[in-house]
């Protein structure tokens, strides 16, 4: 608990107004948890203020009395980034959700954290413009949210992740100081603070600001299906669409337990009985998407496809990607939990992590779904289980560490657009030495000093990590320190 | 501090006296007329380590050294005792085409690393200035880009893990050779533009990408350069796909048609457009390329295609006054000034007496102003004013400039760099962080870090 408690909500109720102050016990589960469940911590209170000088003053309080705090989105981030290991001040973002403007010539937004990733491109479109970061969670997730875990989505072989489209930042620092990074112009003088900002897990600083690139709508996109009859052909497939020379917006991967659990959710028109389905799109100037269908279906038919499908309208276009963008929730259908990993592996070695996952998912005794963004080699295995079973959870988080172990050692990483957060922690050293490590906490004593902003995120702490409850009981409680 | 006898010996026994410079052969890699104790060329990323750490205990200035094309950039060094030559460690220390991802250390020459990617018809995305000289290290290091910017972005974007060496002589890799990855802070693009001042990049993989099956340019002639940028408007605003939007002011225009040959009249605006697909796609986009400079006011056109094409955007990429003193100019401005920056540009010129030519990636916001001087005695203080109110142009336009290159009478006249706004103080930490003793190219960067 929270010393003096009673006072600082009163000092922090006159900041944000008594209606932005949250500290009633059932009121504060709603942020207990984030997009995994599997970790909870409650925070001792919540303010949701609606402008950066609430934020600073919010931060100036905490920096004063010591008193750790974390800036929270839509809460849809599947790393626990941003839960409030230690208790302390939870700073909820989503009543700062207005875009700013708008700025076609020089193709520019600005926008609060809050606002939700999709609002934007619904803002610009009928201009003909969009945003291109597109995560999975894009109907929920903040843009705020999305600069602090660098979120990607199914576009980025073709337009990369958010950092690739963040220009500048307004950030309050965890001593409450307001600070401009970067702008709406490039290459600002001095060191990329904003490149070091994005994907810094809300552990450097609060963005009040974003200042985000806007893209033209392409002239012309084709999404094709291309079924397969197992795994590996479609991941030579892949391969292979890299290897020609193509860069498609998306190549997006599904096996069967995949195919079985959206075909009975949403329906899509997958094959049930297909080993693999690929989703590739590709957009552009009419002429080139015109001449790259042709290319893409012949690396498909050289890797034994069984059928490719070339979407005739936009109905059918968006009734594929339905079913992609359905699948995650889609799992319900075939397993009451899954456990979602999100390492990288480099393209070539596709074939042979989907042999090992198979293989230890006999191990295991746990059945795997694979939805996966193939196009850059970003996994992500659903390691299907039954928390009801006692041990099904601590058996899937084994499992998932093999994942990250086997991805490590084909020279990838442990995760590719979820983040560390509170969830990899203690495998970062898998990938990186005391000395990497080390580097990178220099960058964070620059920005985040004494540590009270979102501690216990990113880098391991070498303790063993409390493993699943009891049955029946959904998640581990964050037994900390002054925290009942 | 140690005797020059002393400091050679020690470094001689590091790397071997072989590859160490002293003398009047150290002159060659002097920085702004200040002419370093040492040159040293390691061999490995260990004795570049071994170097760093003997610099760090004796507290030795190190300035880190490519090829020298951009060592006009930055501040004068506070003191430079040892300049660390990095072309030894050029190799390539992995490629895997169908992964298009490839490791290189950094004194590679950015052409040769592009030769070995070009085999499988894949690059780098990079097409800075005298990109056949410069190294693959001195172009991160400057964050120097080019033209092909506006389709693919700069270095920062697919710069995806990084060897560095740290002010310590401590060895860390930052990132992963995987084209995404969120593991840990991204620790490659803190070095991106940083001139060696936070460690020295040893080693950086990139994510590659393919060359396009076709690129022409449509080089078009515009009375005026504000009817240039109406043009440019729409096609920002179209749903055509370039690799690069170039505006070249008349100087510039005339100058890059008379090394390729091409007819121009003089007094004319150039607007290139280079257009890189599928041929059939290129050739549907050049054609409304066309009807879209005619539209706007576009004088005439010409296609240019082969040798022509690679010629005129070399020529681009490196256009400066070969002759007389000069200086580089460089302003990042809101795409829809770029106009106005040309018009700044050449009223600034005129008024301090400076012969001026322009090139600007107008699809990025980005102006090259090279600044040549007939007369020795007015042109460092005839910069310095072109500098002040170019800076005062481009702040109040949302944007920055930075001096590339001017000889040291310019730049103790002026703030190369200009000021780094509210974030410095951050800016001073991170260097405090990285390198306490300052010995990293101490001064030469913003704000003197």
């Amino acid at each position: 608990m929270l010393k003096d408690k009673a006072r600082i909500v009163r000092e922090l109720g006159k900041i944000v107004g008594p209606n932005a102050v949250i500290c009633e016990e059932d009121e504060l589960r709603v942020y207990d948890t984030d997009g995994l469940t599997i970790f909870k911590a409650m925070p001792d209170v919540v303010v949701l203020p609606n402008s950066a000088g609430q934020v600073a003053e919010v931060v100036k309080v905490c920096h004063r009395e010591k008193v750790p705090f974390v800036a929270r989105g839509s809460g849809t981030g599947l790393s626990g980034g941003a839960l409030p290991l230690e208790g302390g001040v939870l700073i909820g973002l989503n009543r700062m959700n207005r875009i700013l403007e708008i700025d076609y010539e020089n193709k520019r937004a600005v926008v609060e954290p809050g606002v939700i990733n999709v609002w934007l491109t619904n803002a610009i479109a009928a201009r003909g413009y969009y945003y291109a970061p597109d995560p999975a969670s894009q109907l929920a997730c903040s843009i705020g949210g999305n600069v602090a875990e660098n979120s990607g989505g199914v576009r980025t072989p073709k337009y990369g992740v958010t950092t690739n489209h963040i220009l500048g930042l307004e950030v309050v620092l965890p001593d409450g100081e307001l600070v401009q990074l970067g702008g709406k112009t490039l290459d600002t003088p001095g060191y990329d603070l904003v490149g070091v900002f994005v994907g810094s897990e809300g552990t450097f600083g609060i963005a009040t600001k974003v200042i985000a690139r806007i893209m033209k709508k392409p002239e012309a996109v084709k999404t094709l299906m291309a079924v397969f009859e197992n795994l590996e052909d479609a991941s030579n497939a892949v391969s292979g669409i890299v290897a020609a020379g193509i860069v498609p917006v998306s190549i997006e991967m599904m096996d069967n337990n995949a195919i079985q659990a959206v075909e009975k959710g949403v329906g899509a028109g997958y094959p049930l009985d297909a080993g693999s389905v690929l989703v590739v799109e590709v957009d552009g100037p009419r002429a080139e998407v015109e001449a790259l269908v042709h290319p893409i279906t012949e690396v498909c038919e050289k890797n034994h496809v069984r059928e490719v499908r070339l979407a005739k309208d936009d109905a059918e276009r968006l009734l594929l990607w339905k079913g992609r963008k359905a699948a995650f929730a889609a799992m319900g259908q075939i397993s009451p939990d899954y456990y979602v990993q999100d390492a990288v592996i480099p393209r070539t070695k596709l074939p042979q992590i989907m042999a090992y996952i198979a293989d230890l998912s006999k191990k295991y005794g746990l059945r795997v779904a694979n939805v996966f963004h193939a196009g850059d080699g970003n996994l992500h295995p659903l390691i299907l289980y039954d928390s009801r079973n006692e041990g099904e959870l601590h058996k899937a988080e084994e499992m998932g560490s093999e994942i990250m172990k086997a991805c490590i050692g084909m020279g990838g990483s442990i995760t590719g657009e979820h983040g560390v957060g509170r969830e990899k922690r203690e495998y970062m050293p898998l990938m990186y030495t005391e000395d990497d490590l080390e580097a990178m906490k220099k960058v964070k004593r620059v920005f985040n000093p004494d540590g009270v902003l979102n501690p216990g995120k990113i880098f391991p702490t070498g303790a063993k990590d409390v493993k699943a409850g009891p049955s029946g009981q959904r998640g581990i409680v964050e037994k900390v320190l002054g925290h009942s | 501090m140690l005797s020059e006898d002393i400091l050679i010996q020690r470094l001689g026994a590091i790397l071997g006296p072989e590859h160490v410079v002293a003398g009047p052969g150290a002159s060659a890699h002097a920085v702004d007329g200040k002419i370093p104790r040492a040159v040293t060329f390691p061999g490995s990323v260990e004795e570049l380590s071994a170097v760093i750490a003997f610099a760090s205990a004796e507290r030795l200035g190190v300035a880190p050294w490519g090829s020298g094309t951009k060592v006009a950039l930055g501040g004068v060094p506070e003191r430079l005792d040892i300049v660390v030559g990095l072309s030894r460690l050029n190799a390539l220390v992995d490629y895997v085409p169908e992964d298009m991802t490839a490791t290189f250390q950094v004194g590679m020459l950015l052409k040769d690393a592009q030769a070995i990617l070009g085999q499988r018809g894949q690059w780098i995305a990079l097409d800075p200035p005298y990109a056949d000289r410069a190294t693959v290290g001195g172009v991160l290091a400057t964050n120097s880009s080019g033209p092909r910017r506006f389709r693919y972005g700069a270095a920062r974007d697919f710069l995806i893990a990084t060897r560095v060496v740290h002010a310590d002589g401590k060895i860390t890799k930052g990132g992963a050779k995987v084209v995404k990855n969120v593991t840990g802070y991204d620790i490659p693009k803190m070095h991106v533009g940083a001139l060696g001042t936070l460690g020295i990049l040893a080693e950086a993989t990139f994510r590659l990408y393919p060359i396009p099956p076709a690129e022409k340019t449509y080089l078009a002639a515009f009375p005026a350069v504000e009817s240039e940028q109406r043009v440019i408007t729409q096609l920002l605003d179209s749903s055509l796909v370039p690799n690069a939007v170039e505006l070249l002011d008349r100087e510039a225009a005339r100058q890059i048609a008379g090394q390729i040959g091409l007819p121009w009249q003089a007094g004319q605006y150039g607007l290139a457009v280079a257009i890189g697909s599928v041929p059939e796609a290129v050739d549907a986009q050049i054609a409304a390329l066309r009807t879209l400079c005619g539209n706007g006011g576009g004088l005439h056109g010409h296609v240019l295609d082969g040798d022509t094409h690679h010629g005129f955007w070399r020529a681009v990429r490196n256009f400066t006054f070969g002759d007389g003193q000069r200086a580089v100019l460089k302003a990042s401005v809101l795409l829809a000034k770029v106009s106005e920056a040309v018009r700044k540009g050449e009223e600034v010129a005129t008024r301090a007496g400076l012969r001026l030519g322009i090139v600007a990636e107008a699809g990025s916001g980005i102006l090259r102003y090279s600044l040549c001087g007939d007369r020795p005695e007015g042109f460092p203080q005839g910069v310095a004013e072109a500098v002040n109110t170019l800076r005062a142009f481009t702040r109040e336009a949302g944007g920055s400039l930075v001096v590339l290159e001017a000889p040291p009478e310019v730049k103790a006249r002026v703030d190369v760099w200009g000021p780094a706004g509210s974030a410095f103080s951050l800016m001073q930490r991170l260097k405090e962080q990285f390198d306490p003793q300052r010995i990293l190219n101490p001064g030469r960067f913003v704000g003197g870090l």
